[in-house]
């Protein structure tokens, strides 16, 4: 990885297991005649417990990364690692075994299955995995419990707040016990009150769970919660406030280091 | 995911209905068509092969000489022969619970309809009187007749009245529809009309089928130059000369069967494609959760054919519901047709027919969702 690129040196030399490797990542799209290079040359290192923020303009690239990280998309160029996993080479069929055992997504707007429970949504991920249904119960009732939403198991997302509907998606992203928690504005359809909780809720799974989080951000509000913000333009991170701030401990927030 | 299945079903509980309902008329109309297309096709008989029938060549509604009875049963392969006349008359009334095929026949009708099942005692009292009747048992005990009642048969195509004593129950076992008519001597009417001499049709039993077209052309050929020129076929044959009656039936009925399952399939996959497409965004999300691209294949496919194999099952059963009810008026005016009704092979066919229209509306948004982008599905979010 070049050292040269922001991002890609402090926080990852600090030492600890790597959970993201990216290495010169370009993604380009096909508009009409046109090429759109959304992504370029990225390089960028995360380390295992690490919680990022990633701010951007739109049309920075921000959602093209989590998607890349995610594996629902693929790199035009460049080499892209999770958890050591080289996941532009993987079939589509390794790619979705690898998805679920390695990345918890959280959407903006949720996505929960409005025809299934609180329950039935988080258990959803499970039912690829040979678990019995009182093995499934137990994890169930753990990542529900961890949002605080065990008494909600029976309602359905209409029933639910906004807040409660992206708890029971971060729920739902945990439950697997993923390698990678993905965050694409967590925050952004909420109101501030919800929107604290969940960011509340993501820094207890960083800090006491030791999960590694990315998170796309508007709110810089939101992104001092995290331990490290990257600043992403024109397909191209141009900042890292870690880098500015120092060798701190990954788990501990930006806004906490500039109190 | 077989819950998931079954929730989406459940999601748009009036569409879902509605298109249940569309493929369950398509399916209940299918039914009623194919119980209707075997009752005018069938013969009634799993031994029709080895029983032709003579008729008049010009029609049905004519009828042939008695002399021609004798000559026809000196064919070569003819065991035996029997003459029947179709005598129609009021009983009691006109009401349709009073209406039931009369035929009169000759003595040798069980030598030729061995699939009859009649007592010795019974055929022995039928043929000891020139008045009695035999009856099929079922619509003896529909009637409420004991043996000994009797009966009068007003006529209405042939100017006489017949009093008529039963004397004789038969059964036809697997063919119970045929049940439901009676028999009485062709001497009676003959003598109570005055002996005309004339027979409606000569039904022959052949020692074997592989007499059967040499027989055909050898009673035609007999009769070739008389005033009445007969006219052999089988049995089947015979039913279908009622359907030709009503004009190519077969060609009506397959063009109404395919223009309704068409129709049906447009509908059908109309609203699977706008059921998957209003659930791109979902279908995105499980992708992202791991769930392979067969596994949202089987989840748009399952709930296509859920739709199907519901509307088939709620129109099968309606339509063999619709049958029974149209059989029994159907048989008051094609008595030697088989009785409308749903087969098992129509239900099965019904059935699978509404399996292939949900599988057919379904494949099409089934695989467009399983090879969509993830990211494009994503993006569709509000």
């Amino acid at each position: 990885m070049s050292d040269a690129t922001p991002g890609s040196g402090a926080g990852a030399a600090a030492g600890g297991e790597l959970a993201v490797e990216i290495h010169d990542l370009t993604k380009s799209y096909k508009r009409d005649r046109f090429d759109i290079k959304v992504l370029d040359g990225l390089s960028l290192a995360v380390r295992s417990g690490e919680f990022v923020a990633l701010m951007g303009p739109s049309g920075s690239g921000k959602s093209t990364l989590l998607n890349l990280l995610a594996g629902v998309d693929r790199p035009t160029s460049g080499e892209l690692r999770v958890a050591g996993q080289r996941v532009g080479g993987l079939s589509d069929r390794r790619l979705a075994e690898w998805r679920h055992r390695h990345i918890g997504f959280i959407f903006q707007f949720y996505n929960l299955i409005p025809v299934l429970t609180a329950y039935e949504n988080v258990e959803l991920p499970l039912t690829l995995e040979r678990l019995s249904k009182a093995q499934r119960r137990v994890k169930v009732e753990t990542a529900l419990g961890v949002v605080g939403l065990g008494d909600r198991m029976r309602h359905y997302p209409r029933q639910l707040s906004g807040g409660q509907e992206q708890r029971v998606a971060i729920a739902r992203a945990i439950v697997t016990d993923p390698t990678l928690l993905l965050a694409d504005e967590p925050t952004g359809d909420l109101d501030a009150t919800s929107a604290a909780e969940v960011l509340d809720l993501l820094v207890q799974l960083n800090q006491e769970f030791g999960k590694t989080i990315l998170m796309v951000t508007h709110d810089p509000r939101a992104a001092e919660r995290a331990s490290r913000l990257l600043h992403l333009e024109k397909g191209k991170l141009v900042e890292s406030e870690q880098e500015a701030l120092g060798e701190t401990a990954p788990s501990q927030p930006v806004g906490a280091r500039e109190a | 995911m077989r819950k998931l299945i079954w929730r989406n079903l459940l999601r748009n509980k009036v569409r879902t209905l509605l298109t249940v309902l569309s493929v369950a008329i398509a399916l209940f109309l299918l039914t009623l068509l194919g119980g209707v297309y075997r009752a005018l096709t069938a013969v009634g008989s799993e031994n029709s092969a080895e029983l032709l029938v003579a008729r008049n060549a010009i029609s049905l509604t004519f009828q042939l000489p008695e002399a021609y009875g004798q000559r026809l049963r000196s064919i070569e392969g003819v065991e035996e022969i029997v003459g029947t006349t179709w005598f129609q008359g009021v009983y009691k009334d006109t009401r349709p619970e009073n209406m039931f095929p009369r035929f009169a026949a000759d003595e040798t009708l069980f030598e030729v309809y061995q699939e009859i099942e009649i007592s010795d005692e019974h055929l022995q009292a039928w043929l000891a009187e020139r008045d009695a009747f035999v009856a099929g048992r079922a619509l003896a005990e529909k009637q409420g007749w004991e043996i000994g009642d009797r009966i009068q048969i007003q006529g209405d195509i042939y100017p006489v009245n017949l009093d008529l004593v039963l004397r004789g129950l038969f059964e036809w076992p697997g063919e119970e529809f045929q049940e439901n008519l009676i028999y009485f001597h062709r001497r009676y009417l003959e003598e109570a009309t005055g002996n005309p001499g004339i027979v409606g049709t000569y039904w022959m039993r052949l020692s074997s089928e592989d007499v059967a077209p040499q027989v055909i052309q050898t009673s035609e050929a007999m009769f070739e130059n008389s005033a009445a020129q007969v006219r052999t076929e089988t049995g089947e044959a015979f039913a279908a000369s009622f359907t030709e009656m009503l004009g190519n039936v077969q060609f009506l009925f397959g063009a109404i069967g395919l223009g309704i399952v068409i129709s049906i399939l447009f509908i059908t996959a109309n609203t699977m494609a706008m059921a998957a497409r209003e659930r791109t965004t979902e279908t995105a999300v499980l992708r992202t959760l791991g769930f392979q691209r067969p596994a949202v294949l089987g989840m748009v496919l399952g709930e296509a054919l859920l739709v199907g194999g519901l509307g088939a099952l709620l129109g099968v059963l309606g339509g063999s519901l619709a049958l029974q009810g149209l059989g029994e008026a159907m048989q008051q005016f094609a008595p030697t047709f088989a009785a409308v009704r749903a087969t098992p092979g129509i239900l099965a066919g019904a059935l699978g027919l509404g399996l292939v229209i949900g599988f057919a509306s379904g494949i099409i948004p089934a695989v467009a969702q399983a090879r969509s982008s993830i990211v494009d599905g994503l993006r569709s979010v509000g």
